[in-house]
């Protein structure tokens, strides 16, 4: 909540600086299909306006695509009696499903921590809203951070390209796992640490066709789709068994 | 080859799905089970979310496990009768065992549910199958005749009340054993997605005994009664059945099983029990092994 906040305030009131950031996305709206297989976004951009200050330091940018909240439950293993058992569990909420984050230097170079911290920047200073846990969580959100990483729906990378000396370019896989919903396309512009200018973009991924009218489909009417289910199987284990009737 | 699977919201290779469907119902139509509890744990591996795994797997079992009963109604090996009695139990256990898979799955302990019970349980049946195969096999190879199968502590099981005369099965006795199997077999079929027809089938032959002839089709038609009541409950309380994971696994289940009931006939009972006490044996022993070893990652992820 904080931070968005604070996104609000800085897309709102750009700081007195000359640099602007124009930025836009390939695509704002991605459709699943039946033979989604995952796809490529390009969030490209412009850095607009001279540098206020003289000597001219090294300027950065950050492309972050975060897709929607959710709430995700990390459980530890622990050895009970010879078996290893789910033990301790930590809950986390409000951590995104989806996080990719693109810089044209490493972060570290980037932005002292306090700053990236601030704008929650860099998959290490994620942090979820809340946590349910009885222990200290720090394990269970680097045990996150991995299998998400793993499963690629969360990625650091050095992927921002200068085409030229203001123009960008990042490219954003969206893999085919992904969750639906409401996701944003975040650029910032840095300079000597600090967020000269941001910009977010609304993306949108939805189903579409046959697979959103079955999603629907099983939420609204879910004992007719059940029956539908069992129909498909009943009928197609019957006509089977006529088919592959033994000639005698 | 990818599709996108609505409820499950993940794209798949569906010919690996379809070979997972194909191989599964082979063994369904070998054996008369409905191979839910190699196909709910193939589906996991794969990456499919194990809840839409178990209920999806429902669907599978229920055509490959009719394609197998039409076939044994055709050959008259169905005792309608005790599969009726055995159903009247299986669905109270669905009910039950859908309330558990609640509490479980909030505890974050139905892996551990499952592994805890289906070790010892596989074990013991597989363990048990394999010696009576066996001496079946060598009895036979030795030129006596097959010795009878000694059921386990039938006596019992005939001091029990109610009783009722099984015609198909050529049985006279207490319809509470059925009764109680059916709801155990039940329960589990909503805690873990499988049919229970590895559970059943050695029930049969060993405690109520079953003519092995009418087992298989018998079975599955309590399977099938089962499988859809829970397909229902999940689709209705938990959203969980992909229907188009459904049809891949259902298009190959019933090709396969029909090879499997062709290749089971050419088998003797007790090469079938055999190879399937093989099986059983194999899945504990898997599902022990994960229990003991020290697991590469101590963490895991977790629906919410």
């Amino acid at each position: 909540m904080r931070r968005a906040l604070l996104l609000a305030f800085l897309f709102l009131a750009s700081p007195a600086s000359a640099e602007q950031l124009v930025s836009g996305v390939s695509q704002d709206l991605i459709q699943i299909t039946s033979t989604y297989k995952g796809s490529d976004i390009v969030v490209f951009g412009a850095i607009e306006g001279q540098p206020s200050g003289e000597p001219r330091t090294p300027r950065d940018i950050v492309v972050v695509v975060r897709g929607p909240e959710s709430d995700i439950t990390v459980r530890r293993r622990d050895r009970v009696a010879g078996i290893w058992i789910n033990h301790d569990a930590a809950k986390l909420s409000g951590m995104p499903a989806y996080y990719f984050l693109a810089s044209s230097r490493p972060l570290k170079d980037i932005a002292p921590q306090n700053a990236l911290t601030h704008y929650s920047i860099g998959l290490q200073n994620l942090q979820p809203d809340t946590v349910h846990s009885h222990h200290d969580y720090e394990p269970f959100r680097q045990a996150a951070l991995r299998h998400l990483t793993k499963d690629k729906l969360y990625t650091e990378t050095g992927g921002v390209e200068f085409l030229s000396e203001t123009l960008f370019r990042a490219h954003v896989p969206v893999p085919a796992g992904v969750a639906r919903g409401q996701y944003k396309v975040e650029v910032y512009l840095f300079r000597d640490g600090e967020v000269q200018s941001a910009q977010s973009t609304p993306l949108f991924i939805d189903q579409t066709g046959l697979e959103r009218r079955l999603y629907n489909f099983a939420h609204n009417q879910p004992f007719g789709y059940g029956l539908a289910a069992v129909a498909m199987a009943v009928i197609m284990g019957w006509i089977s068994s006529l088919l592959f009737r033994r000639p005698n | 080859m990818e599709i996108y699977l609505p409820i499950a919201e993940m794209s798949v290779q569906w010919i690996v799905i379809l070979g997972m469907g194909l191989g599964v119902g082979f063994l369904s139509g070998l054996f008369g089970v409905g191979g839910g509890f190699l196909l709910t744990p193939l589906l996991v591996f794969y990456g499919i979310p194990s809840g839409v795994a178990v209920a999806t797997t429902l669907s599978h079992i229920t055509a490959s496990s009719i394609s197998g009963a039409v076939t044994q109604w055709k050959k008259r090996a169905i005792d309608f009768k005790m599969a009726g009695v055995m159903l009247a139990g299986g669905l109270v256990g669905t009910a039950v065992g859908v309330w558990l898979f609640a509490i479980m799955r909030r505890a974050g302990q139905m892996d551990l549910v499952v592994s805890l019970t289906y070790v010892p349980m596989l074990g013991i049946i597989g363990g048990i199958m394999l010696r009576e195969s066996m001496r079946t096999s060598r009895a036979r190879r030795s030129g006596n005749a097959p010795g009878r199968i000694h059921p386990v502590n039938h006596v019992w099981i005939h001091g029990l009340p109610l009783k009722a005369r099984f015609r198909q099965s050529r049985l006279y006795i207490s319809i509470i054993p059925p009764i109680v199997i059916g709801f155990l077999v039940g329960a589990m079929s909503a805690i873990m997605g499988v049919g229970g027809g590895f559970i059943i089938i050695p029930a049969m032959i060993y405690l109520l005994r079953m003519p092995t002839n009418v087992v298989i089709g018998t079975s599955l038609v309590q399977i099938i009664g089962v499988a859809i009541v829970t397909t229902l409950l999940q689709a209705t309380s938990n959203y969980a059945v992909d229907i188009v994971l459904a049809a891949i696994l259902v298009v190959g289940g019933v090709v396969g099983a029909q090879f499997g009931v062709r290749a089971g006939a050419k088998l003797r009972g007790e090469q079938i029990r055999f190879l399937l006490a093989l099986l059983v044996l194999a899945v504990a022993l898997k599902l022990l092994w994960d229990l003991v070893v020290t697991p590469a990652d101590f963490y895991s992820i977790g629906g919410s």
